[in-house]
């Protein structure tokens, strides 16, 4: 059984007792000044999280767990309590046997896994008014320890709780505490009625063995040597362990720094830091920032919805199932116009800049995305054969998509015209001012061109739909996909491109040519499209 | 547009043009001419509709309500009808709502905007 103990044992006597043990009392002489002493600092190897109860002294909380272990000797329990006694009747006067750490218990026995850590506040609610047996034991220990205490000892006391035999223990616990305070000093007579853990087989034994101990204060000696050999040993452990954990992160951290050091040579090659523009700093917004990974995200469902299409399309599906294909593409750009919209609440120049794009594509960017009259002029020589009505139906999108286009365009012209106007008429302080928050008014305008372009984004793709058969419209809407694909690997491939400003300065190496060049541009993307 | 006229038809001819529901001057205005757009000077939107129309060889009527001294009201009127956050810009196609930037953008792209201008005589072709 795993067993734990928040207390200080001055007791180390029982050391060889089997490794348990010595652990245990490696943990025992930690930290507790003997009764008595000014005993040891608790300078020892100090898990933070291992929770202290003090019972005697200012300077020596301890409380270790111990979750392994299993056998346990009691009598090093038993002489603990009496040294206990005998501390706390020499030091009755000081009051505060805590030293505020956190979580102590008055868990002397170590013999129980302790379950402090997770149930300190959980029980101290239950702990209120139920800590009867161990009330007066607990408040006399210290005021302070009262509050985690509680903790433990509700929890014991209550038998619908004691899933766990560390609750049992801890009741075991709490009555002997009581008789710490009732018979101090040489009382052996460890109150055999309240033990109710008979699953402690060899606490008992151990305890009835141990009655007889004498020379208390022999041992005392004994043990507080050998406790603070423990104890040493025990720090020059954890020390270790806590030096071996830093170097660790050390070199983690170093890895990372390489990593990074990396891809900043790599973003400042491909000319990202112009003069600290917005996105590559890493100065995004909230807004921005949840766009671009709910961008992301699009864009994986783009692959597999276009994966859908590509498969629906060979294997000849009946126009009915190519439809809900279709309308399932067509639904998928709806939610990017969507999620735009949202994204220009929040941050309209995140999304009128085009920064969630590749840089290829951002090339042809207005108004924050793609413009359709390209995408018509991209579509029309891939939707062959189109019939007569369908082919006008097309110059007919294309004229009134370009139509929109140059409307939209020359709204937003004007608008940049009366910014200027704005902020270059700013005079004196106060009208100076007054300008600006003319200028913020007419930025706030900026979204509602987003807004109409996405819209114009949005229509030309439903009316495409509405032109074509439906046969025709998957494969136009494959075609689109496979198109800006491309555009996006166009950004990576002309980011990783050789340049010889890379290449070493040794200058055999430099000797690139230009036909080498378009080999190794031609092999990625090879590799980039394989499959398209 | 019905609904409003029947209702204020009851005193409407005591009273003089001036002192009109600013519906009432919408509708009278919008069915002046075939392409009517309620406007404002200094509205981006606005200016991108106006050349919308006159980029398709149309010539829209265009009302800016920041020069009309009872623009408010309309303009007001106009966000009610909508039920827009911004009143301007309106189209009236033949004395009939069109919409919105938005709506009328839909509509050219959909086919159904050269039609309605043809009905209403602005486009010949």
């Amino acid at each position: 059984m795993a067993f734990g103990f928040c207390n200080v044992l001055p007791f180390s006597s029982f050391l060889d007792e089997n490794e348990n043990g010595l652990r245990w009392s490696c943990m025992a002489s930690h930290r507790v000044g003997p009764v008595g002493e000014t005993g040891l600092s608790d300078s020892g190897p100090s898990n933070p999280h291992v929770p202290y109860s003090v019972f005697h002294g200012s300077n020596v909380p301890t409380s270790f767990i111990n979750q392994e272990g299993s056998a346990f000797d009691f009598r090093e329990l038993e002489e603990a309590i009496v040294l206990q006694g005998v501390k706390i009747r020499n030091d009755e006067a000081k009051a505060p046997l805590f030293t505020g750490r956190p979580a102590a218990t008055l868990e002397m026995f170590p013999s129980w896994p302790m379950r402090f850590q997770t149930t300190p506040r959980v029980g101290s609610s239950k702990s209120g008014g139920e800590s009867t047996d161990s009330g007066s034991a607990v408040n006399t220990f210290s005021s302070k320890a009262e509050v985690q205490l509680e903790s433990e000892s509700p929890i014991s006391n209550k038998a619908s709780s004691s899933d766990h035999q560390a609750f049992d223990h801890q009741k075991h616990l709490q009555l002997q505490q009581q008789q710490i305070q009732q018979e101090m000093a040489n009382d052996r007579s460890r109150a055999g009625p309240s033990q109710n853990q008979s699953d402690v087989k060899a606490p008992q034994e151990k305890r009835k063995g141990s009655g007889g101990s004498s020379s208390t204060s022999e041992k005392q000696l004994d043990a507080k040597t050998l406790r603070r050999l423990a104890q040493n040993r025990e720090a020059a452990r954890k020390s270790r362990l806590r030096k071996k954990a830093y170097v660790q992160q050390l070199e983690s951290s170093r890895m990372k720094l390489t990593h990074i050091e990396q891809d900043l040579q790599r973003a400042r090659a491909q000319g990202l830091f112009l003069g600290g523009c917005g996105g590559a700093g890493g100065n995004l917004s909230s807004g921005a920032a949840i766009f671009d990974m709910e961008y992301a995200r699009w864009l994986e469902d783009d692959h597999r919805l276009m994966a859908e299409l590509r498969t629906g399309l060979h294997a000849h599906l009946s126009d009915g199932d190519l439809r809900l294909i279709v309308e399932g593409y067509i639904s998928h750009y709806d939610e990017i116009f969507r999620l735009k919209g949202v994204a220009a609440k929040s941050d309209v120049f995140h999304v009128i800049t085009g920064l969630w794009m590749t840089p290829a594509e951002r090339c042809f960017l207005w108004i924050g995305g793609f413009r359709p009259s390209d995408l018509i002029k991209m579509l029309i020589g891939q939707l062959e054969p189109l019939t007569e009505q369908q082919l006008v139906g097309i110059y007919r999108l294309q004229q009134s998509t370009q139509q929109a286009e140059e409307a939209l365009s020359q709204g937003q012209e004007q608008l940049q015209q009366s910014l200027i106007e704005t902020i270059a008429a700013a005079g004196p302080v106060i009208d100076g001012m007054q300008q600006m928050v003319v200028a913020l008014g007419k930025l706030s305008n900026l979204e509602g061109f987003v807004r109409q372009a996405d819209n114009l984004r949005q229509q030309t793709l439903h009316q495409l739909r509405h032109v074509l058969t439906i046969r025709q419209a998957a494969r136009c809407f494959l075609v689109i996909g496979e198109y800006y694909g491309r555009l996006r690997a166009l950004s990576s491939l002309w980011a990783s491109r050789p340049r010889e400003s890379l290449m070493s300065e040794d200058h055999n190496s430099c000797q690139t040519t230009a036909t080498d060049h378009l080999q190794i541009v031609h092999q990625s993307a090879h590799n980039h499209f394989s499959t398209f | 547009m019905h609904y409003q006229t029947e209702s204020w038809g009851s005193y409407m001819p005591t009273r003089s043009a001036n002192v009109g529901d600013p519906l009432e001057r919408i509708e009278r205005l919008a069915s002046e001419n075939a392409v009517v757009i309620f406007s404002m000077s200094t509205c981006c939107m606005c200016h991108a509709i106006k050349r919308l129309f006159c980029g398709m060889g149309v010539n829209p009527t265009v009302h800016e309500l920041d020069e009309d001294p009872r623009g408010k009201d309309m303009e007001r009127a106009l966000m009610r009808l909508l039920g827009n956050s911004s009143a301007v810009p309106v189209v009236f196609i033949g004395g009939k709502l069109v919409g919105a930037m938005d709506r009328v953008m839909a509509s050219h792209i959909n086919g159904s905007l050269v039609p309605l201008l043809k009905e209403a005589g602005a486009l010949w072709l």
